[in-house]
């Protein structure tokens, strides 16, 4: 009997002990280890991040070349940490556990009000204006329509949006469904979805789970160029007006830590970028943009009182 | 006239009826081709060697944080426990009104969900794997101070008399006299909540603390459903070993031997235990460097953000009476569901084993599963909303409740139910006479006690939209409105700190009244 006790204890602690050693070797598995294994050394290693708008696989194809990129222009050991969840990532920049952060419209100004000095580095030349696009199940018998008093045919509809925090699936979208006087609460069940992201609300209201969605217009092109998004199921309804989106946030101490002038190099890297080299080439178009153009905070005004209008940023 | 026990053990199914009527009016069916796909991927998990590395090492990860955690709280628990306890001050000498103070106090960290600490930890240490931890830690271990002080009060206290009348000092006698009875609600208690801590672990992740949960919601939500069941079966796996383990050290441990001479003999148990805790401190250890938790961390706080002025009006503007009712309701339709459904569907499949080893697959399924990916997949067919919250907290909870009844019933009743059988009486009738009759009580009790969990877990469903104060502090939190979460966390604590009250009555009269008093005790041991 003890024996069995004993080797059963052995297993188990075992089983325990090389379960987690098996973490670091895939990728990394969530947002908290990552920034630890960075921690440890500390100052040197440059962290980016991003908001998960889109499907993880794609994050993760893209933004361990953007690092790669970053790594040999700048010279600088650079770490793509990923984060799960909009209001994580900007409560990572906020808490300095990550450097470089890929925000929307709406996440960029809550990071840069809960962090004071964050400098605005870039934005895509899509983003000066950018847009969402209302999408439909051809089932659920919505037609396409080009006024904006359109969107009253969404009423009693199922409808979902992508993230609580997404600028082009969320923000924008409940502030022109406001002007065309559809409240949240005025979709079937009495409330919108969150599906979390631009892929999973193209998938949802292709299957048919929600009659119609919004998502961003680049990712809806893209899923319609890759086949993912079927014509033939899913149609786009209407183009919303134009509005500043997606850009590039730094710490306001990279200069501190990186060296004088730090900052001004990583923005200068990041404008650089062109489709003439093989390696920027396909970071441009994971991206679904021609360069990076210089951006400013004013830019991003709009936003900001939409989003204070809504509720979103207090 | 009173229905007798093991009927009104099936009365709260009643809730079946308005649900069935409700449902068609809710239902959609419009992504019934994902269900179907998501199905069919239930049998062919994805083998991709790359998948099931990442997915190997998220279960290391939520494993890690959940043995963490929950050695954390057990260390909190028995110290908190005993200093809470009304015997140990009194021993000490003087007043019990600190062990009064302190469990009032306590009941602040215990009625906050683990993941409302974990969002609240995330936001004041940054992203750190200690926030887990502490997430796990902190109301677990409020958890089981309560329950070691409540045992440590109702354990007879007259070999503590007799060792301080013999001239014992107080801290001497207290654990000469206390400890050893104390060891097996401990035991019993402590294995059961290392059970609670790996699905709480698995909750944190889908809310962005890493580990499966985390692989669980992004496979999810990218709708790669075969990824997402290599990541279940794992999961569900290692869930099953861990119950299995924790009930096979329970009965090793507090079972009297059936076989008194051949075992181990005198000290085996006492030996054994000495070993695991020998084992398990250098695991912790070990684990906690491969996952980078550092208590270091605690120390180095990020500056917290300027906060805006709180804007008291825009709070007071909240629909308070219909956030507060919604949850409520909700959380007594889940609670109905999951008490009433388990006896019931046990009931109906009496007669077929290979029915009962499939519902009980099921239970297993439904504890693993956390509620917002049940949420998430119920909205394929269901329009979000009340009904669909509560049966995505319901069935989660009819897992736990489920695996509960087999495993009391199991124990009890097996001569009754032959007896019965024997006589002739159908399999349903020996069932619900034989075997649940005598864990009646005792599993409305613990149903109780579980109503007011549901209520804190409301909150993880509050994704799925319209679900009151669930919805409301997720909606806050992407806000970073922090007068709301206050608030929401405020309404929170007293709503469950009300429930706890009502279910601690309803409990106390459930086990004084008929039934089994003697089965009481322990049963409750187990499940507080």
């Amino acid at each position: 009997m003890p024996f069995r006790l004993r080797s059963a204890a052995l297993v188990t602690g075992l089983a325990l002990a090389v379960a987690p050693a098996l973490a670091p070797a895939g990728a990394p598995p969530g947002a908290l280890v990552a920034p630890a294994a960075a921690q440890s050394t500390s100052q040197a290693v440059l962290r980016i991040g991003a908001i998960p708008d889109q499907k993880p696989e794609k994050l993760n194809r893209l933004y361990p070349l953007v690092a790669g990129e970053l790594g040999r222009q700048l010279g600088v050991k650079v770490k793509y940490v990923p984060v799960v969840d909009y209001a994580a990532a900007v409560s990572a920049f906020r808490t300095g556990d990550l450097d470089l952060v890929w925000f929307g419209g709406l996440t960029g100004v809550q990071a840069r009000l809960q962090k004071p000095g964050a400098r605005v580095l870039a934005q895509r030349d899509i983003d000066v204006s950018f847009h969402s696009i209302f999408i439909g199940n051809v089932r659920s018998g919505l037609r396409p329509f080009t006024q904006q008093k359109g969107l009253t045919a969404l009423k009693g509809r199922r409808f979902t949006f992508g993230s609580e925090s997404s600028t082009s699936g969320r923000l924008m979208p409940q502030y022109f469904l406001q002007q065309a006087g559809v409240k949240p609460s005025d979709f079937a069940g009495g409330a919108p979805g969150f599906s979390g992201s631009h892929d999973a609300t193209i998938a949802l209201v292709q299957s048919g789970a929600y009659d119609a969605g919004v998502v961003n217009e680049q990712v809806w092109r893209a899923s319609l160029h890759d086949g993912k998004a079927n014509r033939s199921k899913v149609q786009a309804l209407w183009r919303s007006p134009g509005y500043p989106d997606y850009h590039w946030i730094a710490q306001p101490d990279l200069d501190r830590r990186f060296g004088a002038g730090f900052t001004g190099n990583l923005q200068k890297a990041i404008l650089s970028w062109r489709p003439s080299d093989p390696e920027q080439k396909q970071i441009l178009s994971l991206f679904g943009a021609q360069q990076f153009t210089k951006a400013s905070p004013a830019a991003y005004g709009r936003i900001e009182q939409v989003g204070r209008s809504i509720g979103k940023i207090r | 006239m009173r229905p007798a026990a093991p009927l009104l053990m099936l009365l709260p199914a009643l809730v079946l009826v308005p649900l069935l009527l409700l449902l068609p009016s809710q239902w959609h069916g419009g992504g019934g081709e994902l269900i179907g796909r998501f199905l069919l991927a239930a049998v062919q998990p994805s083998l991709d060697p790359l998948v099931l590395r990442s997915l190997l090492g998220g279960v290391g990860v939520t494993l890690g944080m959940a043995v963490l955690g929950w050695s954390a709280s057990l260390v909190i628990g028995v110290l908190l426990g005993a200093a809470s306890s009304r015997t140990v001050w009194r021993t000490l000498g003087g007043h019990p009104w600190p062990a009064e103070l302190l469990r009032r106090l306590l009941a602040i960290p215990r009625s906050i969900h683990e993941l409302i600490w974990g969002l609240i930890l995330l936001q004041l240490l940054g992203l750190q794997p200690v926030v887990a931890v502490l997430a796990i830690a902190l109301p677990f271990g409020a958890l089981v101070a309560r329950v070691i002080a409540d045992l440590l009060d109702t354990l007879p206290t007259h070999a503590l008399e007799a060792l301080r009348g013999g001239g014992a000092p107080a801290p001497a006698a207290l654990l000469t006299a206390l400890g050893p009875p104390l060891l097996p609600g401990l035991l019993s208690y402590g294995g059961y909540r290392l059970e609670c801590a790996l699905r709480s672990a698995t909750l944190l992740g889908v809310f962005g603390l890493g580990g499966l949960g985390t692989e669980l919601r992004l496979t999810m939500q990218s709708l790669e459903f075969r990824e997402l069941w290599s990541g279940l079966w794992l999961l569900l796996a290692v869930m099953l070993t861990l119950e299995a383990g924790v009930a096979r050290l329970r009965r090793r441990w507090l079972m009297p031997p059936r076989l008194g001479l051949a075992a181990g003999g005198v000290g085996r148990r006492g030996r054994e235990m000495v070993l695991a805790l020998l084992v398990l401190v250098p695991l912790g250890l070990v684990v906690a460097r491969a996952l980078g938790v550092e208590a270091s961390a605690l120390l180095q706080r990020p500056p917290l953000p300027a906060l805006p002025p709180p804007d008291w009006a825009a709070v007071a503007a909240l629909p308070w009476p219909a956030l507060v009712g919604s949850t409520v309701l909700l959380t007594l339709v889940a609670a109905c569901l999951a008490v009433g459904l388990a006896p019931l569907q046990w009931l109906l499949v009496a007669p077929w084993p290979a029915m009962k080893a499939l519902m009980r697959l099921g239970w297993a399924l439904q504890r693993l599963w956390p509620p917002p990916l049940t949420a998430l997949l119920l909205l394929f067919l269901l329009q979000p909303g009340l009904l669909t919250a509560a049966l995505a907290l319901g069935l989660h909870n009819l897992g736990i409740l489920g695996r509960l009844l087999l495993e009391s019933a199991v124990d009890r009743g097996a001569a009754r139910e032959q007896a019965l059988l024997g006589a002739g009486s159908g399999a349903r009738q020996a069932l619900l006479y034989g075997r649940l009759a005598p864990v009646a009580n005792a599993y409305l009790a613990y149903g109780a006690y579980r109503a007011d969990v549901m209520l804190r877990e409301t909150v993880v469903v509050g994704l799925v939209g319209a679900t009151g104060l669930g919805s409301q502090l997720m909606e806050s939190l992407s806000s970073f409105a922090w007068d709301q979460i206050l608030a929401l966390v405020a309404v929170y604590a007293l709503l469950t700190l009300l429930g706890e009250e009502l279910s601690d009555r309803a409990r106390h009269r459930l086990l004084e009244g008929n039934g089994s008093p003697e089965a009481a005790p322990s049963q409750l041991g187990i499940s507080t």
